[in-house]
């Protein structure tokens, strides 16, 4: 078993690589963890989902764009692969259920995928619905998964339009479930006008919006 | 869009000289344009008809964009539904362009003599239309009701088919429903004369039922003639100056009837795509001034040159129209027309519409 | 149509006088219009993308009916995409607005080392460009055609998220990409030259995936900058004189590279709303610059929102030096309410005189 000194030795090595867009040193400490007895849902949440989380920083700031993104998501998919199998059932706490898609018309899905990988990162089970989703589909798989959350995007101002007819069918069906609207056209007010119950401007800050909207709603 | 020829004359001094039978710069454009205009401004299509500070707001907008001489207006065709009983469904669909007829307020025999007039100051689209009309006042736009024509009215009250059966089966049924129309249309000009005085209130009248589509020319003569003349008489006789008639539809054989109702000083009659400009003008040319009549299908999915062509043609006859001439669509502009195509009943104007 | 204050100048003549740098009377509206046109005049989305005719005469008429500038442009809709063997999806749902990537040619490093500049005369809708700008010609329009922007064609070829990858991991890739395209622009805009001669020529340079909401300013300048700026020299090098350059979206900070593209005698630069039209004006002092009403705004806010956005713009644009044209930020979307389009020309009737 790893010290406490080695456990977070290993734990940063694996946020560092996460934030180094380094995949093979991800793959790497993944597998030495856990060789050396680190607790697999520990290094997931403190070392991958921690450095994505700074990733999610680093892009807000303009520091990372796309291309760093989706390198540190490789890199933080690469030490997922190797850890989520021994991460124990009564361990894992899962933070939450969310489906994810970009509103009909619309087939630009790297913001989606973004949010996607934050939510991975962060714990939650994301029911990825994929690009261009009739409206219709919103409704039908938060009822089929019973998710907390629901995240319409849209990037082109034409298929923005999509979103609040989305959010009503949702609604009709479980006025309860938490929704989120965002994409480039869409403000905070937009998307409060169109029903949604929160918004954030990217995708790192998108997981924080999701857990406040949640205590919000649960406390109401 | 931008004209390209200064105007000499605003819209209002434009309407008024018409009005009063004196030059005027170019041909004024009636908007029989409705839903078009919620569409232009990205309003529901409903709002028309059932909101009328946001109906103002569309079409004024709309009229200031296209360069539009009349209107705002506020009315619908299936007017008498609501307001003796009845009830309609607010135009929602990517299909519907205007309020239709949910339950009618007369089913059977008995119906009939149950009925009984409407409070004006209550009854259905009323209260909506006199809040319209105070927009009216306000702007100094022609103060405008709207109302079904008296047979209109009473295929409105009970269902045109069953209306028609009485007229031949049981004519006294058929009598008494547009006597009560007859009655009511009287109720509601006297009401928006009293509210805004006789002079200043122009009743215009829809009369889309009494289309030889529908009914012949014999019972025209017999069930619409007696009405709209003891109606015409009563709202001239409190100082209305002008009865607009809107002549839908196929009515060529009823012209003869047309030219005698009462009119004022002037009448305005417009007319449908059915019936030839020339011969509106032969009948009614000297008691009124003509408006129409491009076809709103060709509107809606005819190609520009089309639209342009059937324009021009219809201004160059217009202009011939002795006590003065309105270039309009021949019924309501349908919602989903082309900008452009609308565009160009103005663009005509500007290009043949001036009178030099 | 609508009484505003008569024009001493057409809308011809204005271009004419700006591109020449002289004085106008007015502020000029520029149209940026595909899908809206479209509903204009009663087409459908794919009409304007697919029938070169069809394109051409709904967005002349759109022009005409908002009295913009009169010139109209045909970009084919994901450009690069089917000239190099990418599928797209046509604009059919009633949510969608352009034609999208649905499957890009290149899927690996070796489709990448494979590419070859198409034949400029018959791949995907360069033919249809072709009898576009032949229609320009007709009817005495300037003639237009793509001359990039290098990366948001590269990402047609080889889907966004793979070439930003490569960007990091494989940046040869991106450059023998950025080279095929930049050779690509070239032959397309020979071919344009030969047939028409340069005189009339105003082609478009559109460059959506270069912002930073994508890409850093860094990889801009590794990626785009030499490749636009080869573009952009050799066809003034055939005697080109202005490009309409788009830079949309959030490019702040890829402003001062976007300065070393020379963009014309004058160029025209069009600004998404994201960048202010005072700062684009510092960075091109020397061009005609071009915006940037908000197009959420234009689709669903109120003709109020939407005057007093183009006031701001016609107050910071007018004084430019070079000249300034009113446009919105991006494509005007297709459900846009045609009077809120409108009250951009009320906006140039009521702010927009150079008295």
């Amino acid at each position: 078993m790893a010290s406490e000194e080695r456990t977070q030795e290993l734990i940063k090595g694996l946020y560092d690589a996460v934030v180094a867009m380094d995949e093979e040193q991800a793959a790497e400490l993944s597998q030495v963890a856990l060789r050396e007895g680190v607790d697999a849902y520990y290094a997931v949440m403190n070392g991958l989902a921690a450095g994505m989380d700074k990733v999610g920083q680093l892009y807000a700031e303009q520091e990372y764009f796309v291309p760093e993104l989706l390198l540190c998501s490789d890199a933080l998919y690469a030490g997922l692969g190797i850890l989520k199998p021994h991460i124990k059932a009564e361990e894992a706490h899962i933070k939450g259920q969310i489906v994810i898609g970009v509103a009909e018309g619309d087939v630009h899905d790297i913001g989606k995928n973004m949010v996607k990988i934050m939510f991975e990162a962060a714990g939650w089970t994301v029911h990825d619905l994929g690009k261009d989703v009739k409206l219709e589909r919103f409704a039908e798989e938060q009822q089929r998964t019973k998710a907390d959350v629901v995240a319409i995007s849209a990037l082109m101002t034409s298929s923005m339009l999509a979103i609040p007819q989305a959010i009503k069918m949702i609604r009709e069906r479980d006025p309860k479930v938490a929704i989120l609207a965002g994409g480039a056209p869409l403000t905070r007010d937009i998307a409060t006008s169109y029903g949604a119950d929160g918004y954030a401007r990217n995708a790192g800050d998108v997981v924080q919006e999701a857990v406040k909207v949640l205590s919000r709603l649960k406390g109401n | 869009m931008p004209a390209s020829r200064q105007e000499k004359m605003t819209k209002k001094e434009r309407i008024d000289a018409l009005l009063k039978g004196q030059p005027i710069d170019h041909v004024p454009f009636y908007p029989f344009v409705l839903g078009f205009c919620a569409r232009n401004v990205g309003y529901p299509l409903s709002v028309i008809y059932s909101d009328s500070a946001r109906s103002w707001e569309a079409q004024l907008w709309t009229h200031e964009e296209y360069g539009f001489d009349w209107g705002p207006i506020y009315g619908y065709a299936s007017y008498g539904t609501w307001e003796f009983g009845g009830e309609v469904k607010m135009p929602q669909g990517a299909y519907e362009q205007a309020p239709t007829h949910i339950t009618f307020p007369v089913q059977t025999e008995e119906g009939v003599y149950r009925l009984e007039l409407p409070d004006v100051k209550k009854a259905g689209c009323l209260p909506l239309a006199m809040e319209f009309s105070r927009l009216q006042e306000k702007q100094g736009t022609p103060i405008t009701l709207i109302f079904g024509g008296n047979f209109t009215i009473a295929g409105n009250i009970c269902p045109v088919e069953k209306l028609c059966r009485w007229m031949i089966r049981k004519p006294e049924l058929a009598h008494h429903i547009l006597q009560l129309a007859t009655d009511h249309i009287v109720d509601a000009v006297k009401y928006w004369a009293d509210t805004y005085g006789g002079e200043q209130v122009i009743a215009q009248i829809w009369e889309p039922l009494a289309s030889n589509d529908i009914i012949s020319p014999k019972q025209f003569e017999t069930f619409v003639l007696p009405y709209m003349q003891e109606s015409g008489n009563k709202i001239l006789g409190m100082g209305v100056k002008h009865i607009f008639y809107h002549i839908c539809g196929e009515q060529n054989l009823n012209l003869p009837y047309w030219t005698q109702m009462p009119m004022g000083d002037l009448g305005i009659c417009s007319i449908g795509s059915q019936i030839e400009i020339a011969t509106a003008i032969k009948h009614l040319g000297t008691k009124a001034i003509i408006a129409g009549n491009i076809e709103p299908n060709i509107l809606q999915t005819g190609p520009p040159q089309q639209v342009y062509r059937l324009c021009k043609e219809i201004i160059e006859a217009g202009k011939k129209a002795p006590r003065g001439f309105m270039l309009m669509s021949g019924c309501e502009t349908p919602p989903e027309t082309p900008p452009y195509n609308v565009y160009l009943m103005r663009k005509a104007i500007d290009d043949f519409g001036w009178y030099d | 149509m609508a009484q505003f204050r008569q024009d001493r100048m057409t809308e011809r003549e204005r271009l004419e006088a700006l591109l020449n740098r002289q004085q106008v009377d007015r502020v000029a509206f520029f149209p940026i219009h595909g899908s809206f046109a479209a509903a204009m005049v009663g087409y459908s989305k794919v009409d304007v993308y697919e029938n070169p005719e069809m394109a051409f005469w709904a967005r002349l008429r759109t022009q005409e009916m908002f009295g913009q500038v009169e010139r109209v442009s045909y970009s084919g809709g994901a450009f690069g995409a089917r000239e190099f063997g990418s599928e797209v999806k046509m604009p059919t749902s009633e949510y969608s607005m352009t034609i999208s990537l649905l499957k890009a040619a290149v899927q690996s490093e070796e489709d990448v080392w494979k590419l070859k500049v198409p034949d400029v005369k018959t791949a995907g809708v360069l033919p249809m460009m072709m009898r576009f700008s032949k229609l320009q010609a007709e009817y005495g329009l300037p003639i237009s055609f793509n001359s990039g922007g290098i990366l948001t064609i590269a990402g047609y070829i080889a889907g966004v998220e793979r070439m930003c990858r490569w960007m990091i991991r494989r940046p040869e890739l991106v450059h023998k990409l950025c080279r095929i395209v930049t050779d690509f622009l070239v032959a397309i805009a020979e071919y344009w030259v030969e047939t028409f001669g340069p005189e009339r020529m105003i082609p478009g340079t559109l460059a959506p995936t270069e912002a930073n909401q994508i890409i850093s300013p860094k990889q801009f300048e590794e990626f785009c900058l030499p490749y636009q700026k080869e573009v952009h020299e050799k066809l003034f090098g055939l005697g080109v004189k202005h490009i309409f350059t788009h830079v949309c979206g959030e490019q702040n900070l890829n402003l001062p590279l976007w300065a070393q593209i020379p963009m014309g005698d004058p160029g025209i630069v069009s600004f998404g709303n994201e960048v202010d039209l005072e700062t684009a004006s510092k960075y091109f002092p020397n061009d005609i610059i071009m915006g940037n009403v908000e197009p959420a705004v234009i689709q669903t806010g109120t003709p109020e929102q939407v005057y007093e956005l183009s006031r701001i713009c016609l107050q910071k644009g007018k004084k430019h030096p070079s000249g300034f044209f009113l446009g919105p930020g991006c494509d005007i979307p297709p459900k846009s309410p045609p009077y809120n389009v409108w009250t951009m020309r009320k906006a140039i009737n009521d702010f927009g005189w150079y008295n």
